[in-house]
């Protein structure tokens, strides 16, 4: 009787060791000496989100004044021939692609700052970017600048000096991540209020053109505003994905971090600085587009449910909700255009909140 | 060994100072002529340590005597105004600070988890220091992560998130990323804060088991004094920012130190388990007639 018994026991035991041991939540592969992480839930986020995002951008392109088959389009996008090609190709690509990039950017950047500030509620406009790159903007263009084409530039100019004079003021033996935040929206009201004073003080035109730029809008833009945007995106790529691997390490609170032999200093600086320059540019290109960045790490990360944001997911989603805000802008009361941004945070907004509502745990605010 | 003159100082002929190793242990980590400031406060001033390896170090002393922050500057969380801490003999500040996390492990007094992590995930950061970005899972790491949730009995907890758990639990999952960092040198800075008693003395005979049978080197702040004669092999007394005393908590720990050192009347009794010092507050009845005595003869009374 006893022996059965012991032999049963025996193997047992065995499956417990063979299992290799890895964080919860994450797949492994290893070859050699090298291996990698894979969590699986941010995976099947990512997949699922890249798969709506390219639906979002094949209706977008069907969808205009007149109806075009998705067929044309996916010939089109192939470069195959089709007598949709002037439409799509030449009129609704141009804004979509733009769309993609900007709304894949904010969405990176707020995620970024965010981890910076240690704030779920941080954005380009609370640390100055949106509202430097606003003012610079506006005042250029009510002082009579003329040249149009110099505006996107300026708007970088503006965002990123903004950005650095808060960094450098919320500076002291370290950057405290309260001090950010509060010197961020001290120099955020500040600059509105430039931006206004700019705008009565400006003639008339030039005030109405600078609150069309401040509403931020995809209307009347293409490829002379995604071509740069498309290079300054690809310049900016590696330090994203240098970011991508120290943003998990700045999760952690100061002293824990600098314990596990992290630089934190200069993680946080890069960080801050990939995350100011994609802002920077993405409102460049468009102007303002509200919430994207604010809503899009949150959501991202509540859908993968990990500790840090996942920026390619949230990349992803900052593009889908542009990509969706900018058709329902064109369509809901076509032939009226409705600015993009007013779309993206009329998307965004109840869905964040129907996700915190929901309160699971990877859901806590 | 370099001629100090810290009251502690390991010299060869071991002589009436108070020093705590008969042997003179070598000293992995060691300061010297510390001075630290807080902006224009100075709160440690001109301090020489040596830690001695292999051995659970305990600093104690009254509130804002330095011992935290003497702790922090160890871990090169705080940068001296003067001097140096050293590290195998090399200045901290010098030493790259990845190659630091390999050899010294910290706890700082209240670490903040990110939002949602769970015990695994938090447990596995401490291998940050082992990492590459193509070496983000190696078998080392799964072999430290491991054995860090079985020493300290957590790999139960792995999938459950940080925030859901009992203080004693977390303090342990904390205690179990700084092992998996596995560093021949731990600082904990008084880890038994905000835990009951029970979760207290759980901590700190993990910490004593991780010494004993690891040989992991510990530096310990701790509040309680009679914690840290139990726990210690080398007590570090403080007191505005200088070491007053320090050895064998056997020999550092009397009624004059305690008088030096908090300003509080005490007697120094044989702990009844251990049989180390056990300090009792209060003057003896002999020396204050007036209240401290009355309190005992009442308690007498109300016992049958």
């Amino acid at each position: 009787m006893t022996a059965p018994d012991a032999v049963g026991e025996t193997p047992r035991e065995a499956p417990g060791r063979e299992a290799p041991v890895r964080p919860p939540g994450y797949g492994l592969v290893r070859r050699g000496r090298a291996s990698f992480l894979l969590h699986r839930r941010s995976a099947a986020v990512t997949a699922a989100l890249a798969a709506a995002l390219a639906a979002a951008v094949v209706a977008s392109l069907c969808l205009g004044e007149t109806a075009t088959a998705p067929t044309e389009v996916v010939r089109v996008l192939l470069g195959l021939p089709s007598p949709e090609e002037l439409v799509v190709g030449t009129l609704r690509l141009p804004r979509v692609v733009l769309g993609l990039m900007v709304g894949a950017a904010l969405g990176v950047a707020g995620g970024l700052i965010q981890t910076v500030a240690r704030n779920p509620l941080a954005s380009p406009e609370i640390i100055g970017v949106t509202h430097g790159a606003a003012a610079l903007t506006v005042g250029a263009m009510t002082f009579g600048l003329t040249s149009y084409a110099l505006l996107p530039y300026l708007s970088v100019a503006g965002g990123m000096l903004a950005a650095a004079l808060v960094y450098v003021f919320a500076w002291r033996r370290g950057l405290s991540a309260a001090r950010f935040v509060l010197i961020g929206l001290g120099f955020s009201v500040a600059l509105r209020s430039l931006t206004q004073l700019f705008m009565t003080k400006g003639d008339f035109l030039a005030a109405q053109q600078a609150q069309v730029w401040l509403t931020g809008s995809l209307n009347g833009r293409g490829w002379e505003q995604a071509g740069p945007l498309g290079w300054a995106l690809l310049a900016v790529l590696p330090a994203v994905l240098w970011c991508a691997r120290a943003q998990r390490q700045a999760a952690l609170d100061d002293d824990t971090a600098t314990a596990l032999g992290v630089r934190l200093g200069r993680v946080r600086l890069g960080l801050a600085a990939t995350g100011v320059v994609l802002a920077s540019v993405a409102t460049g290109a468009a102007g303002p587009v509200d919430f994207v960045a604010l809503l899009s790490p949150q959501i991202a990360r509540r859908l993968t449910r990990t500790a840090q944001i996942p920026l390619l997911a949230t990349a992803l989603l900052g593009a889908f909700v542009v990509t969706l805000g900018d058709l329902l802008a064109r369509r809901l009361l076509a032939p009226v255009e409705l600015p993009v941004g007013v779309l993206t945070a009329a998307i965004g907004a109840p869905y964040l909140v129907w996700l915190i509502a929901r309160g699971r745990t990877g859901g806590r605010p | 060994m370099t001629d100090t003159t810290s009251p502690g100082g390991t010299t060869a002929d071991g002589g009436p100072d108070r020093t705590g190793a008969p042997d003179a242990p070598a000293s992995r980590l060691s300061a010297r002529g510390l001075t630290l400031a807080y902006e224009s406060r100075t709160v440690v001033d001109g301090l020489d340590l040596d830690v001695p390896d292999g051995r659970v170090t305990v600093v104690v002393g009254p509130n804002a005597c330095g011992k935290s922050t003497l702790l922090r500057a160890l871990g090169r969380l705080l940068r001296p105004r003067r001097g140096a801490v050293l590290l195998d003999g090399r200045e901290l500040d010098r030493v790259p600070t990845r190659a630091v996390a390999r050899s010294l492990g910290l706890l700082p007094q209240a670490p903040v988890a990110p939002e949602a992590i769970t015990v695994g995930n938090l447990v596995a950061r401490g291998r940050q220091p082992h990492q590459r970005w193509w070496q983000q899972w190696s078998e080392a790491d799964e072999r430290a992560v491991t054995d860090a949730m079985d020493s300290t009995g957590v790999t139960g907890l792995a999938d459950r998130a940080v925030d859901e758990l009992s203080g004693g639990q977390r303090q342990r999952v904390w205690i179990a990323m700084a092992l998996a960092q596995e560093t021949e040198l731990l600082l904990l800075d008084e880890p038994t804060t905000y835990l009951d008693i029970a979760h207290q003395v759980e901590v700190l005979d993990l910490v004593r088991r991780l010494n004993r049978e690891r040989g992991r080197t510990v530096v310990m702040v701790l509040h309680d004094l009679n914690q840290a004669a139990r726990y210690a092999d080398h007590l570090v007394a403080m007191r505005e920012g200088r070491i007053v005393a320090q050895g064998p908590p056997g020999r550092a720990v009397t009624a004059d130190l305690v008088r030096e050192v908090f300003g509080l009347e005490a007697v120094v009794v044989p702990d009844p388990v251990t049989g180390g010092p056990l300090v009792v507050p209060g003057a003896p009845a002999s020396a204050s007639a007036a209240a401290p005595a009355t309190v005992p003869v009442n308690i007498r009374k109300a016992t049958p």
